[in-house]
């Protein structure tokens, strides 16, 4: 069962699609675009008849008007099983006192997830949990996945400094959503969407951003990374520009790359409620927004 | 208001002012607080000095200095109540039989008590009383007097005054005999942290005296021959050793005044003492004027008041009243091959048993280099102060548990808002 909690997130993402980028190569018959051309009543075009064809797709009526053997062809539709990656480094538990870039993924997971189930789409998750063990729900299209991945996304604990990117390169999904705030082996997990990528597969990376990150606190801090406590640095007035410098320079860079290498690429701060945020994902540049 | 220990109250205000300090320092360099994206901050020593000071981390300096003052203040204990520039006296009243007269040192008492005063009668020991009805009970006794008691009780009373007094005088009505005088004396003394205001009172006579030995016993008796070294055998003496058994003329001897017959067998069959079921060795003996080291049979168990001991505490002599004089019963027996009643040791312990009946009474006044230093005012000449007799660690402060739990209430008031505060940031 789904986590009262979510109940109103899930309401406001009722009617919410997501629709694949680009045709998809799926068998099983389903609401996106397909690569194949078949039987579908969804009529084309027509095709000449070649050895190999099945004689029953031969339109029998043109053959009768034109003595020539033509055969129907139509798009077919097919499903997209997608798997969301879910970053739960310690980096993603900020700030300490609300948790607020873990809370936001979460719900983008989930809420992504609830559209991919409506869409008819498999859906699953990858996510560590509290002790450090990989979870993965397979993409299934059964009832009560949704309800699934949020008990599972419930279970984990955001801590330590595990890669992204092995996890990633293991997945066998045509589309796979990565919530992280690219803080832990950004490289590695661009390096491995590619391979992903050039697969055929779509990626989609949510980058989250802690507003506490953009605008840290106006008082001279000695800022310390939860993944590495040993970098320290001082932030203070002096410092603070080129922090706020050096981090939208790296923002913006993280999003050219990404979208150079043909992935979506979504920036989502904290205090952006996640409905909003999850129709900006499904709305992302490139995606097909043709409806079945 | 006074506290019971002060110090502590400095203490504490040193350790505020430490706590306070730290602040200062402590924000010259900031918390470590967690920030993801910190490694897009541009390296800089963080010796960075802050330019201001949040207001949480003033409020937090003001609990933790509540804390520690209210923690101070609960160890020094303040005590309210006690009286301001009010004299109390202990007035010390020797009823031993040192005193010649006792209704002398009674009436001196009475004149200088007033109410409130405390009066220690003593002799061996001290008996304490609220007021003069304790002087009713201070009759001449035939205990000797010891000075060392008498101050050792001053001093407990003077500190159960000491809340209820600024000052305390001592008053000492005595004859200060010299026998009252012991090692321990000097020392003792020297704790009462004032002068003593004494008051002299006549003496009693003395009853020492040289004594003259006479014994039935020839030369060859090893007693008789350390005696004999010593040059007090007489024919006629006022001390008679029986080195035999006793006879009826030899206890209607002793029953004239001032006769001692010391009755000292020379072996078992001449005592009709209780004999012990197993003799057995032991290694030494002790009277108050001597000791004897040497090995010796012990046969008998001996009743009566000791006059000397084995070494093991068991009375090695006793001595008994008859009449005027006394028996003294000695069951020490020595080996006729040894010489050890010829050495000084044997001289320095036998004096004891050759001293008049009840021991020698040396209640001629101690000299006056002595008594210097008992009442003399050449070094103290103030009178003892309530502090200074304080006995802090039995004293309590009723304000002491809620001083802690004020103190307490503040770590947890400081652990909230430390919490808050970290939340907030």
């Amino acid at each position: 069962m789904t986590g009262p909690s979510y109940g109103a997130l899930l309401d406001a993402v009722r009617g919410v699609h997501w629709q694949a980028r680009r045709a998809v190569t799926s068998p099983i018959a389903g609401m996106h675009r397909s690569k194949l051309r078949g039987t579908s009543a969804e009529f084309t075009e027509y095709r000449l008849y070649r050895q190999g064809d099945d004689p029953r797709r031969i339109d029998w009526r043109l053959l009768g008007r034109s003595d020539r053997a033509y055969i129907r062809l139509a798009t077919d539709r097919a499903i997209i099983p997608t798997m969301l990656v879910l970053d739960a480094s310690a980096s993603m538990a900020f700030p300490l006192a609300n948790r607020a870039k873990w809370v936001r993924a979460c719900e983008i997971a989930i809420a992504l997830a609830a559209v991919v189930h409506a869409d008819g789409d498999p859906i699953g998750v990858a996510v560590r949990d509290a002790r450090g063990a990989e979870r993965v729900v397979a993409p299934r299209t059964r009832r009560g996945v949704v309800s699934e991945i949020a008990r599972v996304v419930d279970s984990a604990q955001p801590s330590g400094d595990d890669p992204l990117a092995p996890r990633l390169a293991a997945l066998r999904a045509a589309r796979i959503a990565v919530i992280t705030d690219l803080l832990g082996d950004a490289d590695e997990v661009l390096r491995a969407a590619r391979v992903r990528m050039a697969a055929g597969n779509e990626v989609h990376l949510v980058h989250i951003v802690a507003r506490e990150e953009l605008d840290p606190p106006r008082r001279p801090m000695l800022a310390a990374d939860p993944e590495q406590p040993t970098l320290q640095r001082l932030l203070v007035d002096s410092t603070r520009p080129a922090y706020e410098n050096a981090f939208g320079e790296w923002r913006a860079e993280m999003a050219r790359r990404w979208r150079a290498a043909g992935a979506a690429y979504i920036e989502v701060v904290t205090d952006e409620p996640a409905p909003h945020a999850v129709r900006r994902i499904v709305d992302a540049p490139g995606i097909g927004r043709s409806r079945p | 208001m006074s506290w019971l220990l002060p110090s502590a109250l400095a203490i504490a205000a040193g350790a505020s002012l430490v706590a306070l300090a730290l602040h200062f320092i402590a924000r010259s360099r900031p918390f470590a607080e967690s920030l993801p994206t910190a490694r897009f901050i541009p390296q800089r020593p963080v010796r960075a000095r802050a330019r201001s000071i949040a207001l949480s981390d003033i409020l937090l300096l003001l609990i933790r200095i509540v804390a520690i003052l209210a923690f101070g203040a609960a160890v020094a204990a303040p005590v309210f109540g006690a009286a301001r520039g009010r004299v109390r006296r202990i007035i010390l009243v020797d009823r031993s039989r040192d005193v010649g007269d006792d209704r002398e040192t009674r009436d001196s008492a009475r004149a200088l008590g007033r109410v409130g005063d405390v009066i220690i009668a003593f002799d061996s020991a001290a008996t304490r009383g609220g007021d003069a009805s304790v002087l009713d009970s201070a009759t001449k006794n035939d205990a000797a007097g010891s000075l060392s008691a008498a101050f050792a009780a001053a001093l407990r009373a003077g500190s159960r005054l000491s809340s209820s007094s600024d000052s305390i005088e001592l008053v000492l009505i005595s004859p200060l005999a010299a026998e009252e005088f012991d090692a321990a004396t000097r020392s003792i003394r020297d704790d009462w942290p004032g002068r003593i205001r004494f008051v002299s009172v006549r003496g009693a006579p003395g009853n020492e005296r040289t004594p003259t030995v006479e014994s039935a016993t020839g030369q060859n008796d090893g007693v008789i021959a350390g005696l004999s070294l010593i040059g007090i055998m007489r024919p006629a003496g006022n001390v008679r050793i029986v080195r035999g058994q006793m006879t009826v003329a030899d206890s209607a001897w002793a029953r004239d005044s001032s006769h001692v017959v010391v009755h000292w067998p020379a072996n078992d069959s001449s005592a009709g003492w209780q004999p012990r079921p197993t003799i057995d060795a032991i290694g030494g003996l002790a009277s108050s004027t001597g000791t004897l080291i040497g090995r010796f049979p012990r046969a008998w168990t001996l009743s009566g008041a000791p006059i000397a001991r084995w070494s093991d505490g068991e009375p090695a002599a006793t001595e008994h009243s008859a009449g005027g004089g006394c028996i003294r019963d000695v069951g020490i027996v020595f080996d006729p091959a040894s010489d050890i009643t010829l050495r000084a040791p044997f001289r320095g312990f036998v004096a004891r048993l050759l001293e008049p009946c009840g021991g020698a009474r040396r209640t001629a006044r101690a000299d006056s280099a002595l008594v210097a230093t008992i009442v003399g005012t050449t070094r103290v000449t103030h009178l003892a102060t309530a502090a200074a007799l304080r006995d802090r660690p039995s004293e309590t402060s009723p304000w002491t548990p809620w001083l802690l739990a004020l103190g307490a209430a503040m770590l947890l008031v400081e652990m909230a808002v430390r919490k808050l505060d970290r939340a907030a940031a």
